[in-house]
C-alpha cells in the first residue's frame, strides 16, 4: 500500500514539477499560449514513445541500446514506403511499419532469450544492425508521409462538451499519444501478461518458480519495446514529413526520462505516466532556456543538473519515507 | 565556478528576458532580437558559423538580442528548437537545417507569425524562406576536377565523404560524382564516411594505407589536416590532398615538403552573411532572388600564383579547425578581433 503511495506520489510530484514550470513560462514569456503548448506536445511526441519503449523494457529487467535505430529504421522505412504513393496507401504502411518494428524488437528479445548474451550486448549489437539497415532503406533524408498523417498532429480536435478555451490545450499531438499509449499499455497493465512484466523484472528466478513464462514474457516485453519504437519512428516521419536514417538523440533522452519517471532501473517497479510526464518536463526546461536565451553551451549542463537534482530530491523523500 | 554562477543567475536572467521582450522600451531606433537555430555542435565550421552569426550582429549595431538554440540534434530536434524560437517571438530567424524539407512545418509556421527566415549553408524547401548558402555541390565538382586533373586524368582516388545522410554531404556526392564521370580512367578505389570527424577520418585512412592498396590522390569532404598528418606520420608517398580552407590545412599546403593540394573554400562566415541578409529584409531591402549562392574558390599549391595566394590566406592566429575565409566580402562588416572574441550583442 505504502508503494503504490510512493508511486503515485512521485507521478504526483512530477505534475507539480510540470505545473510549475508551466507558471514560470508564462512569467518569462507572458504571450505563452495554447499554440506554443500544441508545439510542446508535437516535440514531445517521439521522446514519449522512445521512453514508452525503453520503460517496458526496464520494467522488464532490461535494457534496449537500440530504440533510436529502431525509430530510424521504421522512419525511412515509412517515408520511403510513402514516397509518391497515394494518401490511402498509408493505411497499409502504419500498419506494416508497427508490425515491423513489433518483430524486429521481438528479435531482440529471441536473441537474448536464446543465446543467453546479456541484453546490453545484444541491444547493442541491434543499435548497429538496425542503423546499417536505415542507412539501406535511404542513404540519405528523404522520402514523404501523407498528408491526413501529417496533419493529425497539428492544431486540436473539436470535442463536444468542452469549451474551446479547453479543447486549445488539448493538441492533436496529445490526444494522439495518449491514445496509442493508452491502447496498448491499459490492456495490457490489467492482463496475466501484464503482471508477469513486473514478476520478470522484480525477480527473474522467483517468477520462473510461481510458473511465469519468464522466456515469452521477455520476448514479447521486446516486441512492445520495438513497437513503441515504431510508434516513435512514424511520430519522426509525420512531424519532420521525411525519414532520417541517422538516429536522433533519443536513446539517452529515453533513458533519461524512464529514470526520473520513477521507473527503477533494476526492473520490476514503475509505470508508463511518470516517464511520459517526465519526457515533457525536460521538453518544457528546454523551452524555458530558449526563451531565456541562456548561452547554448549552458543549456545541457543545466538540463543535466535539474535531472540529477529531482532523482535525488525523489530517493530522498523515498529513504525519509520508508518505515522504520 | 561558472556553472554555479551561472545557476544562481537563473532568477536574473528570468528577469533580464522579461525585460529585453518589451518591445524596443530602452532602446533608440531599431533594435532587434534574432533567433539562431544549428544542430551541429562542437565542430570548427559550425562554430565558426556561430562566432560570425554573433560578430555580425555586434557589429551590425541593430540587433538587440541574439537567441541561440545550438545543439546536437535531428530535425525533429530542429522543428522543437525553432518553435520555441516562434514563442520568443524573435524578429528573424537564421537556421542551418538540419534537413532541407523535414523543417519546412516550422519555418511555414514562424512565416505565418511574421518572422523572416534565411536559411544559410544549405537550402530549405520552404518557399517564403530566403537563402544564403554555400554551393556545396559546385565545392564538390571544384576540387574534385582539379584533383583529377593533378592525378593525370587516371589512377585510383580516396573518398572521404562527411556525414552518412547529411543533406550536405549527398550535395557534394553530386558533384564529386560529376566531376568523376568527365575522369573515365579515375575510380574510387576507398569510400568511406568520415562523419566529419577528425579522429575517426585518421584512423580510416591509416587503416586503408595499411592495406598496402595503391591510390593516387585523396578527396576530402573538409577533415583534411589528419589526412596530411596520417601520410607523414606512416611515411608514405605523397599524393595530391584535396581539402577545405580549414586553418590547419591551408599552413600544411604552405609548409609540408612534397605536398601537393587545394583547399576549396566554404566560409562559415556565412552566418554573418545570413545576419546581414536578415536585416536588410527587415529594414525594407528584399533581395531580388529568393536564393544567393556564394561561389567556392580553390587555392592550389601547384603553381606559383595558387602559392601566393596560400601564402596570403594563412592566418596562425585561427583555430585550425576554422576555416580561413572568415569574412565575405559585401555580406560581412565584423572585425577579425570581433569574430574571434565570438561575442554577440550584451556578451
Amino acid at each position: 500500500m505504502s508503494r503504490l503511495l510512493r508511486r503515485n506520489g512521485w507521478v504526483a510530484g512530477l505534475l507539480a514539477l510540470f505545473a510549475v514550470l508551466l507558471v514560470l513560462t508564462k512569467i518569462i514569456q507572458p504571450g505563452y499560449g495554447a499554440g506554443d503548448f500544441g508545439s510542446l506536445a508535437r516535440a514531445g511526441l517521439p521522446f514519449a514513445f522512445a521512453v514508452a519503449a525503453q520503460a517496458v523494457v526496464v520494467i522488464a529487467g532490461g535494457i534496449d541500446l537500440s530504440v533510436a535505430s529502431m525509430m530510424a529504421l521504421t522512419s525511412v522505412t515509412a517515408a520511403s514506403m510513402m514516397n509518391g504513393a497515394s494518401e490511402e496507401y498509408a493505411l497499409f504502411v502504419v500498419p506494416f511499419v508497427l508490425a515491423m518494428g513489433f518483430v524486429l524488437g521481438a528479435v531482440n528479445g529471441i536473441l537474448i532469450v536464446v543465446t543467453r548474451v546479456p541484453d546490453i550486448v545484444v541491444t547493442l549489437a541491434m543499435l548497429f544492425v538496425l542503423q546499417g539497415a536505415a542507412l539501406l532503406v535511404l542513404d540519405a533524408p528523404g522520402g514523404a508521409a501523407a498528408e491526413w498523417l501529417k496533419a493529425s498532429i497539428t492544431g486540436t480536435l473539436p470535442f463536444p462538451f468542452l469549451p474551446d478555451a479547453v479543447t486549445a490545450w488539448l493538441p492533436n499531438a496529445l490526444v494522439l499519444l495518449v491514445v496509442c499509449l493508452c491502447v496498448v499499455w491499459i490492456p495490457l497493465k490489467r492482463s496475466r501478461l501484464g503482471l508477469s512484466l513486473y514478476a520478470i523484472g522484480s525477480s527473474e528466478l522467483a517468477a520462473f518458480r510461481s510458473g511465469v513464462p519468464v522466456a515469452r514474457t521477455r520476448i514479447i516485453a521486446y516486441g512492445l519495446a520495438g513497437l513503441f519504437g515504431a510508434m516513435g519512428g512514424l511520430s519522426l516521419t509525420m512531424s519532420t514529413g521525411i525519414g532520417a536514417p541517422i538516429p536522433g538523440p533519443y536513446l539517452m533522452a529515453s533513458v533519461a526520462a524512464v529514470v526520473l519517471g520513477g521507473v527503477v532501473l533494476g526492473g520490476g517497479r514503475g509505470g508508463l505516466l511518470g516517464p511520459i510526464i517526465a519526457v515533457f518536463v525536460l521538453r518544457l526546461v528546454r523551452t524555458d532556456l530558449t526563451l531565456m536565451a541562456i548561452d547554448p553551451n549552458v543549456t545541457s549542463i543545466i538540463e543535466g543538473a535539474i535531472m540529477v537534482a529531482v532523482v535525488m530530491f525523489g530517493a530522498f523523500i523515498a529513504i525519509r519515507g520508508r518505515p522504520a | 565556478m561558472r556553472k554555479t554562477s551561472y545557476l544562481k543567475m537563473l532568477p536574473l536572467l528570468a528577469g533580464a528576458a522579461m525585460l529585453a521582450s518589451v518591445p524596443g522600451a530602452f532602446a533608440e531606433g531599431k533594435q532587434y532580437t534574432i533567433g539562431v537555430s544549428n544542430t551541429v555542435q562542437g565542430n570548427g565550421w559550425r562554430e565558426e558559423m556561430v562566432c560570425a552569426i554573433k560578430a555580425q550582429a555586434l557589429a551590425s549595431g541593430e540587433v538587440a538580442k541574439l537567441n541561440i538554440a545550438h545543439r546536437n540534434t535531428d530535425a525533429a530536434g530542429q522543428l522543437e528548437d525553432l518553435r520555441n524560437l516562434i514563442s520568443a517571438k524573435v524578429d528573424a530567424i537564421v537556421v542551418n537545417p538540419a534537413d532541407p524539407a523535414g523543417i519546412k512545418a516550422a519555418l511555414e509556421e514562424a512565416n505565418k507569425a511574421g518572422i523572416v527566415v534565411v536559411a544559410v549553408d544549405q537550402a530549405v524547401t520552404e518557399p517564403t524562406a530566403y537563402i544564403i548558402s554555400n554551393n556545396q555541390e559546385q565545392y564538390a565538382y571544384l576540387g574534385a576536377k582539379w584533383l583529377f586533373q593533378q592525378m593525370g586524368g587516371k589512377g585510383g582516388v580516396v573518398y572521404m565523404r562527411g556525414a552518412a545522410g547529411a543533406s550536405a554531404d549527398s550535395d557534394r556526392d553530386k558533384g564529386f560524382k560529376k566531376a568523376l564521370a568527365e575522369f573515365p580512367d579515375v575510380k574510387v578505389v576507398h569510400e568511406v564516411f568520415t562523419g566529419w570527424q577528425q579522429d575517426q577520418a585518421k584512423q580510416q585512412i591509416l587503416d586503408f594505407i595499411a592495406t598496402g592498396s595503391p591510390f593516387e590522390g585523396i578527396w576530402t569532404s573538409g577533415i583534411d589536416n589528419v589526412i596530411v598528418d596520417a601520410l607523414v606520420e606512416s611515411g608514405s608517398k605523397m599524393v595530391p590532398v584535396v581539402g577545405a580552407d580549414n586553418a590547419g590545412f591551408v599552413s600544411q599546403l604552405n609548409s609540408v615538403e612534397g605536398l601537393v593540394g587545394a583547399a576549396v573554400t566554404n566560409p562559415g562566415s556565412i552566418g554573418g552573411a545570413g545576419v546581414t541578409l536578415a536585416l536588410q529584409i527587415l529594414d525594407g531591402k528584399k533581395p531580388a532572388e529568393q536564393t544567393v549562392l556564394v561561389e567556392p574558390e580553390l587555392w592550389e599549391n601547384a603553381t606559383p600564383e595558387g602559392k601566393e595566394k596560400l601564402k596570403s590566406v594563412v592566418d596562425p592566429s585561427l583555430s585550425a579547425e576554422w576555416p580561413v575565409s572568415i569574412s565575405i566580402p559585401d555580406w560581412t562588416t565584423y572585425s577579425k578581433e570581433q569574430i574571434i572574441a565570438c561575442k554577440g550583442p550584451g556578451e
